[in-house]
């Protein structure tokens, strides 16, 4: 038993009856207790993955192990798996406790009413709906719905807890505050948990790691901080980060970096940065806009299309090779629309990808 | 405001006039005739007579059991098959649009024709289901010329020809059903019976009380298929008659319409009991 591959999943394959290769190759691992984020944009693959996990559809081929073991072939019901659905599915003929206490009180191992009553009635506290054992689901809101869910999937204390899209059919507000709730609920409780989301940012803050997936592939499997910092392609490096990043289209030459209107010279980059040596040719150059921002010294002459006020930072909008790009500054730089503005950039920070998105510095 | 309202009397008129003239007219005038005798040209006041009649009427009190008994048991007989086939048809068959239009197909069919063939189905000689009865040794009873076996025939009857109807509402209803209700309780481990006391029949309870009310009328008003079954009659020697039968007989061939009229004021109390009862009985199971 290995508790850093609590969950592991190796050349998970999946192609559906229509020919569709929804997930290729896909292995990952997940530590006992995380809270892992299957992140990336709809069609990716992340829910199929994760209804492959419980069991809800069966992969094509490779090799799923909970706990060491092989789960391939097990019934859904022996995975020892809680699941929540996006629109949770409570039932709504059934009062809040009855929904709790329901996959104590079906099945094989089915336990007496009193006995099923008090278990649910230990996770409706944990998740704070005690008091509402009597309504119908159709009375609550939805973060009331949410908690419900949850409380029926941790009933019968599996050891993997599955949930796609939880946050997806609740207003903002109340979105940041149950996205709270369900990471200090999990860590509580100590479950192993795969979360799905098409949400970066929520990703973001509640996974203790995130799995990013495009076309059925893992594209980044890292710490969130890690999507920023260094990603690990230019898929990546364009889907994590608000303002999203800005990139450039560049030719690299013996010592130059020839974009539109400005150079960079080879010498002034950190060669430890280089992944590898790189020949001549075309190249996209991506900066993060918080790193291209007004100096004196700047390289790149633009005029401000916009000025965007978001909370105590600034957006700087201008075009550039006729698309938008943007630079994120503080409040109080004094920049206006139609200003003409030198933007610098922190070549330690920058990123280089392949015209196929190979990342090379 | 005014004008508003003018105009709305307007636009409401036609249904105004023809609900008037053909439902709330026809509803009073049959009661006001329930206290007349006489000819439908020359009635005249006679008082609780009609009533006194047909409660002395054993014919009357024939038909009344007859309707109650074939109510009472076609009825919840008749759902809970349609219920059954529908669950089975929409659980485990692949071509479910075939069977819905072959299920459907009576509903769309006359009820005289259907009463044809099911009159050589049930012929007591010749008849398909003697023919099987006899096949595997059963009793083969006479199902058209037995006066004790009319009821029994009306009531089978009855219950096919109401499958068309209620199996097809119920799989709209269970289609309806959200299919993660169904995934959940598999992945709880819950048996194909808990699944179906637990999910599907709390959830079809609307729908069954809807196809119990639209049955129970119906059955109330059972006539088309006693006529077919028994070429015009109420079954031999009149064993079979029904409320309306009973209604139509005064009316038509005896020509009393006071005493048809009084025997359709009882047949509409009881079905007015007989819904309001089962209104507060399904209010009872949903809210459990």
């Amino acid at each position: 038993m290995d508790n850093n591959k609590f969950v592991e999943v190796k050349n998970l394959r999946k192609v559906y009856d229509n020919g569709h290769e929804a997930i290729k190759n896909v292995s990952f691992s997940v530590k006992k207790g995380d809270l892992v984020c299957l992140l990336g944009p709809s069609g990716c693959g992340k829910t199929t993955i994760l209804n492959i996990l419980a069991g809800l559809l069966n992969p094509t081929s490779g090799e799923i192990l909970f706990d060491g073991k092989s789960v391939v072939n097990v019934e859904p019901k022996d995975r020892h798996i809680g699941y929540v659905f996006q629109n949770y599915a409570l039932y709504p003929h059934m009062t809040v406790l009855q929904n709790v206490m329901f996959p104590l009180i079906v099945g094989k191992n089915k336990r007496s009413k009193p006995e099923a009553q008090k278990i649910a009635e230990k996770y409706m506290e944990l998740t704070q709906i005690t008091e509402l054992a009597d309504q119908k689901p159709g009375n609550l809101s939805g973060g009331q719905q949410q908690r419900v869910a949850i409380a029926r999937a941790l009933v019968q204390e599996p050891k993997i807890l599955l949930m796609d899209e939880p946050l997806s059919n609740l207003d903002a507000r109340l979105r940041l505050k149950i996205r709270e709730e369900i990471r200090s609920l999990v860590k509580s409780v100590g479950i192993t948990t795969l979360f799905v989301t098409h949400d970066q940012e929520e990703a973001l803050s509640i996974g203790d790691k995130i799995i990013l997936f495009n076309d059925g592939v893992i594209q980044q499997d890292d710490l969130g901080e890690n999507f920023y910092l260094e990603p690990n392609n230019y898929f990546v490096a364009n889907f994590v980060g608000n303002p999203v990043i800005d990139n450039f289209k560049v030719t690299k030459t013996d010592d130059e970096l020839q974009g539109t209107d400005f150079t960079i010279k080879l010498a002034d980059l950190d060669e430890s940065r280089f992944k590898r040596s790189i020949p001549n040719g075309q190249y996209l150059l991506s900066v993060r806009p918080e790193n291209i921002v007004p100096a004196s010294d700047g390289i790149l002459n633009v005029k401000v299309d916009d000025v965007e006020l978001i909370g105590r930072e600034r957006i700087l909008k201008f075009t550039h090779d006729d698309s938008q790009a943007r630079s994120l500054i503080s409040l109080e730089v004094p920049v206006n629309h139609g200003d003409q503005v030198n933007l610098k950039m922190r070549l330690d920070r920058v990123f280089l990808f392949t015209p196929d998105g190979e990342r090379v510095y | 405001m005014k004008t508003n309202q003018k105009k709305a009397w307007l636009y409401l008129a036609p249904t105004i006039i023809f609900v008037t003239l053909f439902s709330i007219y026809p509803i009073l005038r049959a009661f006001g005739m329930s206290f007349q005798s006489g000819s439908l040209i020359d009635l005249t006041w006679t008082g609780f007579n009609n009533y006194k009649y047909i409660f002395n009427d054993p014919e009357f009190w024939l038909a009344i059991k007859n309707t109650l008994l074939y109510a009472v048991i076609s009825v919840p007989v008749g759902l809970a098959i349609s219920i059954m086939l529908a669950w089975i048809i929409f659980d485990k068959v692949k071509h479910k649009a075939l069977f819905e239009t072959t299920f459907f197909m009576p509903y769309v069919t006359s009820t005289i024709a259907i009463g044809i063939v099911f009159r050589y189905i049930f012929n007591g000689d010749y008849g398909m289901l003697n023919f099987l009865l006899r096949a595997v040794h059963l009793p083969a009873p006479d199902w058209i010329d037995d006066p004790a076996m009319s009821l029994t025939t009306i009531i089978i009857f009855g219950i096919w020809s109401s499958l068309a109807f209620n199996i097809v509402i119920l799989m709209g209803a269970l289609r309806n059903i959200d299919p993660n209700f169904y995934t959940i309780a598999d992945m709880y481990g819950a048996s194909g019976k808990d699944k179906f006391w637990r999910i599907t029949m709390p959830q079809l309870v609307p729908t069954i009380a809807f196809l119990l009310t639209m049955n129970i009328i119906g059955a109330f008003k059972i006539y088309t298929s006693v006529y077919a079954l028994f070429n015009g009659a109420a079954g031999v020697g009149n064993s079979g008659t029904t409320a309306v039968f009973y209604i139509y007989n005064k009316f038509q061939t005896v020509g009393t319409p006071g005493v048809a009229m009084a025997a359709t004021v009882v047949l509409f109390l009881i079905i007015l009991f007989a819904t309001f009862l089962q209104r507060k009985m399904m209010k009872k199971i949903g809210e459990n």
